[in-house]
């Protein structure tokens, strides 16, 4: 089952939250709508439910229209921020809660609610009540709802952002595996750019309304089309500075008091440029090889600040006078661990500068 | 459809506080205003009740004993809801149920009791009497502000137990490790936190005092209340005064406004207690101490209940006149059975139509309250707080004045008995839908669409599910006030429509002992039992339904 929104406009007064929206999910897809909070990700999903109305545009299901369709009758599967779970039932009578209003029998309810919980790895708590559950429990509980009843689209509204870091990422990786195993369509939402990255076959990044960029996890971190993906997704370096000369699709940047490379399609000479380097785009030092030092231009910055974090060290460097930048480091050994006030030099391929 | 089915509901709901409610009230103020035969405009009502004594001094004795009553619950209540906070108490679920049994019970049936112990010819004033002993009077001041606090700490202990219990303990670490000492940290840190809270049981208990009929009736003699001179006023033998009821009506509704409006606007934006993340730690008391503690508190707790053991007790000796004998009888209950069976009845009747309606009406009212909030919702929250500043008696004195005459005559039947108790309990009834409703997540009820069960089935399959513990136990609150309800009902009954409180009244006025003792003791086993009953099934809201 593939979902097509077609030009999605949701007013709240006169406040916009959706503008414009045109995308695709594919069949058996697992697509995210990523963006911080009042960008429009949750009303777009609470629009594809059917728990708003749209002003303008359409929704289909594999080309058929739902948007005037009533939300019961949609066939979805939703799972909400804060689980939902019915404090009136036991485990067993929610997880069967959709079935019975579709009519099985309770012989065919039984080992179809067994079979749930298996999956969510919650066989034998069918006669738990909520309270008796925990925060990880009960979002399980409220997965394997929404999947029992084999829904043609599975929407996720911040599934995990009620549980603690560490059973964040155990609970997405498990949420991913159980999608792939079922090849259901999903449409999840997050704020949270890493458990997008981690999870999504694809990702709709959004900004006030609309959709910045929509792609692959990679093509989102490594080639953001504006400053906002850019400095939404993962930690940048930004630059801003004017284009001194430019040969064979490599340019010299002058930006404060420094020159630096960039490559690719730069503007004219004398313009202004602006552009973005990832913190792990920089080699540090003993990283840096001969032929690295001999190809690309490499700066001196002075350490400003050091946070170790064992398997990496964050390093805030000053280039110069009001210039800074964060680089990242994964060489750990311990004699190349540098102190603040000391000297580093830094180094980075041209290629992996985003001009934007 | 949907939108336009809600609100049509809340324009039924305002239509009916408008004229079973705001209209009659209105009417009252205007015949303040207004001469006996003519109805021209006149000051006199105003004028009189400045000139006379016993007009003034009614408002006065209301404030003084309302003051009174409320600064004495607070001297009993706050240190109780502290130990029973804060301290290891034994059987903290036990004292919190019997401290809401006062409150239920009915008040009138305490001082009726306390008369009979202490009053001229009491048990216990004749004892003191053989030994020499002479206690002063208890009618008066005295008796009221003995049988308030005693009925209404309630008010303040359940209050400020759930106060100190919702301090959030870092609070007070943070307090102790700024140097503070555990005693300073309680007058700088602990109290100001709660004593917003203690200060709105301190208004209930106000309010409630200054509010009640019962009370004063059996108990005041020679200093009436604004409440008992306005019924006096308005159905004296002597020649009556509506005018003049009407005035003193109006100058009691202030005060309960005035009242009202501080624990709303004022003290409620001075609530600092949210939700605690960590419990406060209880002090785990010495062996000696603790059953020390415990000792008062339950000695209070008994002391509390006497009157109502003492009705009981009462209602199963032999009669003669107005003197008990200490023998075992049925006497008083054949005679309540046999003579007055109809008003045991139509007490029944008349709480469960009026509970049923007041559930009908009260609990579409939470869900516009919390759920379909707008403009009229505002109103409309505002609207049902009004009955709450009229007491019982100036609204049955607004109901039958108004529906005397007129498009809609009511006056005498039924129907305006049950008008005035779902104006008054509807409301409570509104509120602990509202306060359930708030804690229900929205997103349950979106759950059960996404799972594919339409709107409608989902209102009856996880909203009213949820809700119905609530409800039923708020229903049976209303149901069991309304047993016991005597200010209303004395001035709107018929000579048919009489009812065991009214019976019961009429009992002790017309010194017929036995029987004001068996109409009390059906009305404390009607109340007992379905509030036991209440607590046992749907235990989760103790106590805290019956508060605004």
């Amino acid at each position: 089952m593939s979902i097509q929104i077609v030009n999605v406009t949701k007013k709240f007064g006169n406040l916009e939250a959706v503008k414009d929206v045109t995308l695709e999910v594919k069949t058996g897809e697992f697509f995210t709508l990523l963006g911080p909070s009042g960008c429009g990700k949750t009303t777009l999903l609470r629009s594809i439910a059917g728990f708003n109305q749209p002003e303008k545009g359409e929704i289909y299901f594999n080309k058929k229209r739902v948007d005037k369709i009533a939300t019961h009758k949609r066939g979805i599967g939703m799972v909400f921020q804060n689980y939902a779970v019915f404090p009136h039932l036991n485990v067993f009578n929610n997880v069967a809660y959709g079935l019975k209003a579709r009519n099985f029998s309770a012989d065919e309810i039984q080992p179809k609610v067994s079979r749930a919980l298996q999956m969510v790895r919650l066989a034998g708590m069918e006669d738990r009540f909520p309270n008796q559950l925990s925060g990880g429990q009960l979002q399980r509980v409220a997965i394997a709802r929404a999947l029992v009843i084999e829904p043609q689209v599975l929407l996720m509204d911040e599934p995990l952002s009620n549980l603690d870091a560490k059973l964040r990422v155990e609970m997405r990786s498990e949420i991913r595996e159980l999608q792939q195993s079922m090849k259901i369509t999903t449409l999840y939402v997050t704020h949270d750019q890493e458990e997008a990255l981690s999870i999504s076959d694809r990702i709709a990044v959004m900004n006030h309304g609309v959709v910045e960029q929509m792609g692959e996890p990679w093509e989102i971190y490594n080639t953001p089309v504006n400053r906002f993906v850019a400095g939404f997704i993962g930690t940048t370096n930004f630059f801003e500075g004017t284009l001194i000369s430019e040969q064979g699709g490599q340019g010299i940047v002058q930006v404060s008091e420094i020159k630096m490379k960039v490559s690719a399609h730069s503007p004219c000479v004398g313009e202004k440029v602006s552009f973005a380097i990832r913190p792990e785009a920089f080699k540090v030092a003993q990283e840096i090889t001969e032929a690295e030092r001999s190809c690309f231009l490499s700066l001196p910055g002075r350490v400003n600040k050091v946070e170790y974090l064992g398997f990496m060290t964050k390093y805030d460097l000053e280039l110069c006078r009001g210039l800074s930048v964060k680089v990242v480091s994964y060489d750990v050994l311990p004699q190349h661990l540098r102190k603040t006030g000391e000297t580093i030099e830094l180094c980075y391929d041209p290629q992996r500068v985003l001009i934007c | 459809m949907k939108s336009r089915f809600w609100s049509l509901t809340t324009i039924l709901i305002f239509l009916i506080f408008f004229f079973f409610m705001i209209l009659p009230v209105l009417n009252l103020f205007t015949g303040s205003f207004q001469t006996q035969e003519k109805g021209a405009f006149t000051l006199q009502n105003y004028l009189s009740f400045f000139h006379y004594p016993s007009y003034w001094r009614s408002l006065w004795n209301s404030i003084l004993i309302g003051l009174i009553s409320a600064a004495g619950a607070m001297i009993v209540g706050v240190p109780m809801g502290y130990m029973v906070s804060r301290w290891n108490v034994m059987g903290k679920s036990l004292i919190v149920t019997l401290s809401t049994l006062p409150l239920m019970l009915p008040t009138f049936i305490a001082a009726f009791a306390w008369v009979i112990l202490l009053g001229r010819g009491g048990i216990i004033t004749k004892f003191l009497q053989t030994w020499g002993i002479h206690i002063g009077s208890i009618y008066g001041y005295p008796g009221m502000i003995l049988v308030f606090v005693s009925q209404l700490y309630s008010y303040v202990f359940l209050m400020t137990l759930s106060g100190f219990s919702a301090v959030d303990e870092s609070i007070e670490e943070a307090g102790c490790s700024l140097g503070s000492s555990q005693l300073r940290t309680f007058w700088t840190v602990s109290l100001p936190l709660v004593l917003p809270t203690i200060l709105s049981g301190a208004i209930l208990t106000f309010m409630s005092a200054i509010e009640n009929f019962g009370v004063p009736m059996i108990i005041a003699q020679q200093t009436p209340n604004l409440v008992v001179k306005a019924y006096i006023e308005f159905t004296s033998e002597v020649g009556t005064h509506p005018g003049m009821a009407y005035t003193l009506s109006i100058f009691l509704i202030l005060i309960t406004m005035a009242s009202l409006v501080a624990q709303r606007y004022y003290l409620s934006k001075r609530n600092f207690i949210q939700a605690a993340r960590g419990k406060p730690k209880v002090k785990q008391l010495t062996p000696g101490k603790r059953l020390l503690a415990s000792g008062i508190i339950y000695a209070f707790l008994i002391f509390t209940l006497i009157p109502f053991f003492v009705a009981l007790v009462l209602s199963f000796m032999e009669m003669r006149g107005p003197v008990f004998y200490p023998r075992f009888s049925l006497q008083s209950y054949v005679y309540a059975f046999s003579r007055s069976a109809r008003p045991i009845f139509n007490s029944y009747f008349l709480a469960t139509i009026s509970t049923l309606v007041a559930v009908l009406i009260g609990v579409p009212t939470g869900y516009i309250l919390t759920r379909r909030k707008s403009a009229y919702s505002n109103a409309l929250d505002i609207v049902i707080m009004l009955p709450f500043v009229i007491a019982g008696t100036i609204l049955g004195i607004a109901l039958i004045t108004f529906f005397n005459q007129g498009w809609i005559v009511l006056t005498g039947t039924w129907v305006i008995l049950v008008l005035s108790y779902v104006i008054r309990k509807m409301p409570f009834i509104a509120r602990s839908s509202a306060s359930i409703l708030y804690q229900l997540d929205p997103s349950l009820d979106e759950a059960s669409i996404s799972l594919g069960v339409s709107p409608m089935k989902t209102f009856y399959k996880v909203t009213f599910r949820l809700m119905m513990g609530g409800v039923v136990s708020g229903a049976i609150l209303s149901w069991v006030t309304i047993i016991s309800e005597l200010s209303s009902t004395l001035v709107l009954r018929s000579p048919s429509w009489s009812t065991m409180t009214v019976e019961m009244y009429q009992g002790v006025v017309s010194d017929d002992l036995g029987k004001a003792a068996a109409f009390s003791s059906i009305m404390i086993i009607s109340t007992v039992i379905p509030l036991l009953l209440a607590t046992k099934y749907f235990s989760k809201d103790k106590g805290g339904g019956i508060l605004l």
